[in-house]
């Protein structure tokens, strides 16, 4: 049915092949792209790939297994989600239309086609668990299978938009890999059958690991999830046991205008509005007579009006994402949240993959005394923006007494960082204060050759103290903590940040050193790890500082290739030699 | 919070090879020639700023006589590398210079490439790579052999491990 991967980026970081105990069969998607047909816009499909459901394949070719398929009402949305996917297209050639008289409206074949094909998307896409593993198949013409491993399932994601909500489903989306790209989405199932998945998927994984017991008993098999499963039944299991860590609490809008999420919303809505423009073109008198009235405003005016819509955007953004926040936590630790107004979501985190927490502080935040929670896990990676959040944006004294009940650290959570000295800080300064005197220095000359007025570089002073204050701020915020479970590391101001790392989360360190920091005897120390960002630095540390933080996290490494004395304690394994 | 006062860690026991040495210096050719075709491109096309081409090209030529000669024996001198039978240490750069510890626990794949070059001087590179997306441990520039080896008692000790490793 799509002849080519619907997202071919899907492929890039699919080479993680795991050096482990090999299981039985392929654990992450073998040729296939995890990600079913809604990730593109796409024009209609061929009337040639358009053949009548009842040649396609049934499940009955695989008796023994137990193959299920997405929840029928989806024939109602794939369509339309298609349709407003190729709301543009339409939109172009309607308006391409209007001017010509032609009366030919061949644009209405595409109905039925898109209806056919979300119909065929749906007869032919199916799903089945069986011997520890999840397997999707879907596509016609294309056929592909994914498979993953079910003690590889790192996180459950329940997607609903509106019309999901409408007709009661919602989209399923499975995490297996460290990246975020190897995932099985199915598109959609009931929401309470998306539940019981849910539920079945990440207990499956938990006995394994932890070796306790799953609250229901055996682990549900296959059958138990399938054609019955349009029962209430298993809710219990997803609700029991769970305790609330946060709920979210509407004044906390307040926080909303001081992050960059209205700024974004806005650029976001100004672009869209531009191109919009752009193609009907015919509006430009309202909008110039507009224009005309907001520069006949007093600037203060207009920064005031900036500055409302911009705050009025975040706090629209804030409501749409975060209302009806809620973080529990199961029995066995798995933390679960539920969010959003129009689109609901909600994201399910098994404990064994979770390596940290990060507070973000940016600067707005920060003066107001709020801060936001996201967490450090394995399966989910940056780029899936959103699906890590633990807090958003909310008072300091709840983020920080959330953030210890999820990691029970005093010392790492609310610890004062150790700073990193003042090669450190001189470095921070150079790096803001060089580039505002290069500029100056630029500026100023181009005023005395071209004779610019001098009104230009006037506010440039006001630029070096901004630059000061920024590098002090910059060192303020940079500095790290080791404890006895985690490494803290903060760095940053305008996007301060102070990341809670769990010591047994880091699996490798990297020292580096540019010319100058060589010359200045410091070093970014890398501590490297599947979590995340992959990767977490303390930046401008002191080389032997980085050296002894290293010693007291891994210290067979630092015996192993320390120097003469060596400070731990633990007998070590005489020296082997090479591989070799 | 307070942690004892370490020695520095010590440079990997193992230099690489010593033909990485020329390795390096063909590949810093092939690089410096492509700025070289790029001057002999403006030269045949602009013929009316001779005199700013004999400033990039003297500048160029500096530049190139350098780096073709400086770099590859500061790499040499940096280059070093040490597997034991719990971890991969490696030191690598020149004027950015970093080192890299992996415990052999967290490796997941041993990749050995060779490139033409690398053929050409009976060189390989083994690339190491943890769970971690970000930063595989590399060592260029060793001998086949003994980068064939490496590669064997990595594999081994990867697959003695259990667990996924993250």
């Amino acid at each position: 049915m799509s002849e080519q991967p619907p997202d071919p980026a899907a492929r890039e970081h699919r080479d993680e092949v795991l050096a482990e105990d090999a299981p039985p069969e392929p654990v992450a998607p073998v040729d296939s792209s995890p990600v079913p047909a809604p990730a593109a816009p796409r024009p209609a499909p061929a009337p040639a790939a358009v053949p009548e459901p009842a040649t396609v394949p049934v499940p009955e070719a695989v008796p023994e297994l137990d193959w299920r398929r997405l929840d029928a009402r989806m024939l109602l949305v794939h369509p339309l989600e298609t349709l407003i996917r190729s709301l543009p297209a339409v939109l172009a050639i309607f308006l391409a239309r209007a001017g010509s008289d032609s009366s030919e409206r061949w644009e209405l074949i595409a109905v039925p086609l898109i209806l056919a094909y979300g119909a065929l998307r749906w007869v032919t896409t199916r799903y089945c668990i069986q011997g520890g593993q999840i397997e999707l198949r879907r596509g016609l013409l294309h056929k592909q299978t994914t498979t993953a491993r079910l003690d590889k399932v790192r996180t459950v994601d329940l997607t609903a938009k509106v019309y999901h909500r409408v007709l009661g489903l919602a989209k399923v989306e499975i995490s297996t890999g460290s990246s975020a790209k190897e995932r099985l989405v199915l598109d959609s199932l009931r929401v309470d059958q998306g539940r019981r998945l849910r539920a079945e998927l990440l207990h499956r994984v938990d006995p394994t690991i932890t070796g306790l017991p799953a609250p229901t008993g055996a682990p549900v098999d296959a059958t138990a999830l399938g054609d019955t499963a349009f029962g209430d039944t298993a809710s219990g299991v997803v609700q029991g046991g769970d305790v609330e860590l946060l709920r979210l609490d509407p004044s906390w809008v307040r926080y909303a205008p001081l992050t960059l999420t209205g700024l974004v919303t806005a650029a976001a809505i100004v672009g869209f509005a531009s191109q919009v423009l752009r193609t009907v073109g015919d509006e430009s008198q309202t909008i110039k007579s507009g224009a005309r009235w907001v520069g006949a405003l007093a600037w203060w005016t207009d920064v005031l009006l900036l500055m409302a819509g911009v705050s009025v955007l975040a706090v629209i953004a804030y409501v749409l994402t975060f209302w009806g926040f809620r973080l529990t936590r199961n029995q066995r630790g798995s933390l679960h949240t539920r969010r959003g107004l129009l689109t609901n979501r909600e994201t399910s985190i098994d404990h064994t993959r979770v390596r940290g927490i990060r507070f973000d502080v940016p600067l707005g935040l920060r003066l107001a005394g709020g801060r936001r929670l996201k967490v450090v896990t394995t399966g989910l990676s940056h780029e899936r923006g959103g699906s890590d959040w633990l807090c958003p944006p909310a008072p300091a004294a709840v983020v920080t007494a959330l953030a210890t009940t999820i990691v029970p650290d005093e010392d790492a959570v609310r610890g004062p960082l150790q700073q990193h000295g003042t090669a450190a800080r001189r470095r921070r300064l150079t790096r803001t204060v060089v580039p505002v005197l290069v500029l100056l220095a630029a500026v100023m000359a181009a005023t005395l050759v071209w004779s610019w007025p001098w009104t230009i570089v006037m506010p440039l002073p006001v630029l070096v103290v901004a630059a000061v204050a920024l590098a002090r701020d910059r060192y303020a915020g940079l500095g790290h903590r080791v404890t006895p479970e985690h490494l803290v590391a903060g760095e940053g101001s305008l996007d301060r940040r102070r990341v809670v790392l769990n010591r047994s989360g880091i699996i490798g360190w990297k020292v580096e050193q540019s010319f100058f920091q060589r010359r200045a005897g410091v070093a970014n120390l890398v501590a490297t790890t599947a979590a995340g960002q992959q990767h977490y630095d303390l930046l401008d540390v002191p080389l032997e500082r980085a050296y002894a933080v290293m010693a007291e996290i891994s210290p067979d490494l630092l015996a192993e290739f320390g120097g003469s004395a060596c400070a731990s304690d633990t007998p070590l394994p005489p020296p082997v030699p090479d591989a070799q | 919070m307070d942690l004892p006062d370490q020695q520095a860690l010590r440079e990997p026991s193992q230099r690489v090879s010593a033909r990485a040495v020329r390795m390096w210096t063909v590949e810093a050719l092939f690089g410096v020639a492509w700025l070289w075709v790029g001057l002999v491109v403006w030269w045949f096309f602009d013929a009316d700023s001779r005199a700013a081409q004999w400033v990039v090209g003297a500048v160029l030529l500096v530049f190139s006589v350098g780096y073709v000669t400086i770099m590859p024996r500061w790499r040499f001198r940096v280059h070093r590398w040490e597997a034991t039978s719990s971890a991969i240490y490696t030191q690598t750069g020149w004027i950015k210079q970093e080192r890299r510890i992996a415990p052999l626990s967290r490796v997941q794949t041993v990749d050995l490439e060779r490139g033409p070059v690398d053929q050409l001087f009976k060189l390989a590179s083994v690339t190491v790579t943890t769970a971690s997306a970000h930063g595989p441990l590399k060592v260029h520039g060793l001998d086949l052999r003994v980068a064939q080896e490496l590669v064997e008692g990595l594999t081994e000790a990867a697959v003695a491990e259990k667990g996924d490793a993250t």
